[in-house]
């Protein structure tokens, strides 16, 4: 187990390396000058913008600047943000805890969804309701998450007026509600943003835990317990779901991109103060320390969902050695 | 179950005590696409940024609402109580004994030299700094009399002295480092640092910033309590919230489909007011093929820009008459700009050499066809769209246009550079006609077309001079024909702004370069009373003009 550990670590940690070398290459290569901000107009003196980018040491050749950034880095700095004149660890840290809230709670939906459709696809298959969910699940796959979004929040938030059509707490009277009130106004403002990355990837879910499971269904040790006249529904939750949910939980380990790519379009969307706007400002703005900075969270976050997954599915599988 | 949790978060709407929705009442909620960057005026640099510290701090004088910035009966006093011009390179401000830091402190002279001092100095870096670069000195001649020395004499003195410096706290201040103004933490949070309306409260990055009024500002309490910004990227999403109630107003909104969504509302209305943009297509004048001015004028004769504006923005934009907008005070319907006339185009074209083989092909010349490329920003769908529509207007006369969309920032660094043909530019213009120098004088940094006319420096030269309004308005009329006439750029369109503002609020008035520098005296409606004072704010704007 701590091989396996150890090894995991090691191979992320070089990914991560990897991830943040491309990134600032690819950042300070691509055309776009970062001092002039995103806003169109901003009339920048010549001798202002000269200042601004040796301040940075954006004058400074590209091997030299990228040596700076390393040497930074491993002392845990990340630099300080061209746009917003903060260091990019209090930017990215005071994003990440509505990001990890937004991504953790769409994993888990999505998840407890797509088993639990898939589930029942597979209880009965070629019936009406695998039919109909395969029809829902098929539609939901194929719609674009911003789009999802925006339906949500025309039809839920602004002509139903049944959630908030974004931001994540009450601009207006959050601070005045009690503990609980406030508990309830963020996750009030959290279910259209959740459900928008939720739906469309516990649609890939259901698809996935359906075919597993069909699978699962058709092996020995199924074939034993139905034999041994256990109930039907025993056998599918206690025997054959079991076995199937290993290699879904893979896929929810490897959809953790998946997650932060969405996260970019839905916090933009529904105006939720996380990483992934921080991300689309920085990129619009090429402010390049934040985009770096970025990233390597986002590589991480990757690599711990994968470990993590890695060892969920140990836990459901006792077949699974984590040592080989 | 997963289906309840959502439904049941939704029963638990909440329902607010009185006090609560009194509070909301008197709280604006103003949506913003964009988050601040910092709150000290000399470096921050974006809108919000700039519209909240705008809040927090004064200048020393207001520029009244049309915007006179020549005669001094333009402007209105603030922090300082009243100035006079004992010569003409020195203006001596005398300020007002009640202004008071927010933290009790005297607002003072030495505030004022102080504010000077940063402002120009290298390592704030200041953006605002190469506006001031005519005002040698300011000094403090004792604690309420502030003296500014000008370089030399010319009619913005006024203008330059007050619009581009709001007076920072010194006390506060001065024990920070000037190259650290822009990281410390007063940048971020100016508690109790302000001499403004509003007193900074918080800011939670990327979500909102919370001000809220100062009861014993000196010049009187504002009429709103409290003002959060409320940052929201996605602009369907900022007028879903106008619509759903959850936001109160919003400086414009720049989409045509999503003005429609909120005119059709009843819960907002839209506030009309000059706009301080306008869009034109520069030519790079370095290009041999545009050092042609006839070939220049037969390219802007040829496009029907009523028809762009119209399909664009249907009744939301105006053609732009030139270099200016409406807010400018030399701005005129009747400036003398080219006509639309593609036959007369087409003989130009003809003249010049360049003909067609055959009927609906291009242009060529010695082999070389009549074509050149259009950089456009994808930020922008209106310039977007209006560039295929002058596509199709020009290959009527045979002239091949091709648009290359580019990321703002890409398509800057290479205007910049001058590594373009022609690009499709928005320029936000200041209340001063000084701004045209700005962007077409020659050797300016925002030049980016190179124009370089004689005539036309000339003319810009004397009316920076001039006196008087009377004086230098036909002058600068006259140099905005002679960029019209030398077509150096195709200016198209000036979007109508429209600022969007929940029912409740009234005494609406909006100076056009700064929709938030009236809101001081806007006030909230009594529960149940009539909204109907905001057309009296729209018809105040647009007097304004």
């Amino acid at each position: 187990m701590l091989r396996f550990l150890a090894r995991r670590l090691l191979f992320a940690a070089v990914s991560v390396a990897a991830v943040v070398l491309f990134t600032f290459l690819l950042v300070h290569l691509a055309p776009g000058e970062p001092m002039l901000g995103s806003a169109e107009g901003a009339r920048v003196a010549p001798a202002v913008l000269a200042r601004q980018r040796a301040l940075f040491g954006l004058d400074r050749p590209l091997p030299e600047q990228l040596a700076r950034y390393a040497a930074n880095l491993l002392h845990g700095r990340l630099g300080q943000s061209f746009v917003l004149h903060r260091p990019v660890a209090d930017v990215i840290g005071a994003a990440l805890g509505p990001t990890l809230l937004l991504g953790g709670v769409a994993l888990l939906v999505s998840l407890l969804v797509g088993v639990a459709v898939g589930a029942a696809q597979a209880a009965r298959p070629r019936s009406a309701t695998d039919t109909l969910l395969g029809v829902g699940t098929l539609v939901l796959y194929s719609v674009p998450v911003f789009w999802l979004g925006l339906m949500l929040l025309l039809v839920f938030g602004q002509a139903l007026h049944w959630l908030p059509v974004a931001g994540m707490t009450d601009p207006a009277i959050h601070d005045a509600l009690s503990p609980l009130g406030r508990v309830v106004d963020v996750a009030r403002h959290l279910v259209l943003p959740a459900a928008s990355l939720a739906l469309v990837q516990a649609a890939a879910f259901a698809r996935f835990q359906r075919s597993t499971l069909l699978e699962s269904l058709g092996g020995e040790f199924i074939r034993a317990a139905r034999a041994k006249g256990l109930p039907e529904r025993w056998v599918l939750l206690r025997h054959a779901l079991r076995g199937a949910l290993a290699p879904t939980l893979t896929l929810a380990g490897l959809s953790v991109p998946y997650f932060l790519a969405g996260s970019v379009l839905v916090e933009s969307i529904f105006g939720w103060p996380g990483l992934g706007r921080v991300t689309y400002d920085a990129i619009f703005a090429r402010d390049y320390n934040v985009i770096v900075g970025t990233a390597l969270v986002a590589g991480v976050l990757v690599a711990l969902g994968n470990l993590l997954a890695d060892l969920a599915v140990a836990a459901a599988d006792p077949r699974v050695r984590l040592d080989r | 179950m997963l289906l309840a949790v959502p439904l049941a978060l939704a029963a638990c709407a909440e329902r607010p005590s009185p006090s609560a929705a009194a509070v909301r009442r008197n709280t604006m909620v103003i949506v913003t696409t964009g988050d601040a960057d910092v709150l000290l005026p000399p470096v921050t640099s974006v809108t919000t940024g700039i519209n909240v510290s705008d809040l927090i701090f004064c200048r020393l004088a207001e520029l009244k609402l049309g915007l006179n910035t020549v005669d001094d009966s333009g402007y209105r006093p603030v922090l300082a109580r009243s100035w006079d011009h004992p010569d003409s390179l020195t203006i001596v401000f005398h300020l007002d004994p009640r202004a008071r830091w927010q933290d009790g402190a005297p607002v003072t002279a030495a505030d004022v030299a102080y504010t000077f001092r940063v402002y120009t100095d290298t390592a704030v870096n200041s953006p605002l700094a190469p506006f001031l670069g005519q005002i040698a000195s300011v000094t403090a001649r004792d604690s309420l009399t502030a003296v500014f020395r000008f370089r030399r004499w010319y009619p913005d003195q006024l203008y330059d002295a007050t619009y581009q410096m709001r007076i920072l706290p010194r006390h506060l201040l001065d024990t920070i480092p000037d190259a650290r103004l822009a990281t410390s933490a007063f940048a971020r949070a100016p508690v109790g640092g302000g001499d403004g309306p509003y007193r900074f409260v918080s800011w939670e990055p990327g979500a909102q910033i919370t001000l809220a009024a100062d009861t014993s500002w000196f010049l009187g309490r504002p009429g709103i309590a409290r003002l959060i910004w409320r940052v929201t990227p996605e602009l369907t999403t900022a007028v879903s919230q106008l619509l759903a109630g959850e936001a109160d107003a919003m400086e414009l909104i720049p989409s045509r489909a999503q003005l429609e969504r909120a005119q059709a509302s009843t819960r907002v209305r839209l506030v009309p007011y000059p706009s301080p943009f306008y869009a034109a297509v520069v030519f790079n004048l370095r290009r041999p093929l545009f050092q042609s001015r006839d070939l220049r004028r037969a390219l802007a004769m040829a496009v029907d820009r009523t028809v762009v504006v119209r399909s664009v923005f249907g009744p939301w934009a105006d053609v732009a008459v030139g270099a200016t907008s409406p807010m400018q005070w030399i701005w005129s319907d009747s400036l003398r700009q080219l006509p639309y006339d593609p036959a007369a185009a087409g003989r130009a074209l003809d003249a010049l050499g360049w003909r067609r083989a055959a009927p609906g092909g291009t242009r060529r010349k010695n082999g070389t066809p009549l074509a050149f490329t259009l950089l456009v920003p994808t930020s922008s769908p209106p310039r977007q769209q209006a560039a295929v529509i002058m596509q199709a207007e020009l290959r009527r006369i045979g002239v091949a246009m091709r648009i290359e969309p580019l990321e703002f920032t890409v398509m800057d660094g290479r205007s910049q550079a001058g590594d373009f043909d022609a690009v499709f530019v928005s320029r936000t213009i200041d209340p001063s006609p000084s701004s045209l120098l700005q962007f077409w004088s020659a050797g300016a940094a925002s030049n980016v077309g190179g124009y370089d006319d004689p005539a036309f420096q000339a003319l810009t030269a004397a009316a920076a001079r001039a006196r008087t309004r009377a004086a230098a308005a036909p002058l600068w009329r006259q140099a905005l024909e002679r960029l019209n006439t030398d077509a150096a750029a195709i200016f198209l369109f000036s979007p109508r702004n429209e600022a969007a503002i929940a029912g409740r609020f009234r005494d609406v008035t909006i100076r056009p370069d700064s929709w938030i520098a009236t809101l001081p005296s806007w006030r909230v409606a009594p529960p149940g009373g009539s909204p109907g004072a905001l057309a009296t704010g729209g018809a105040r704007a647009a007097a304004g003009r």
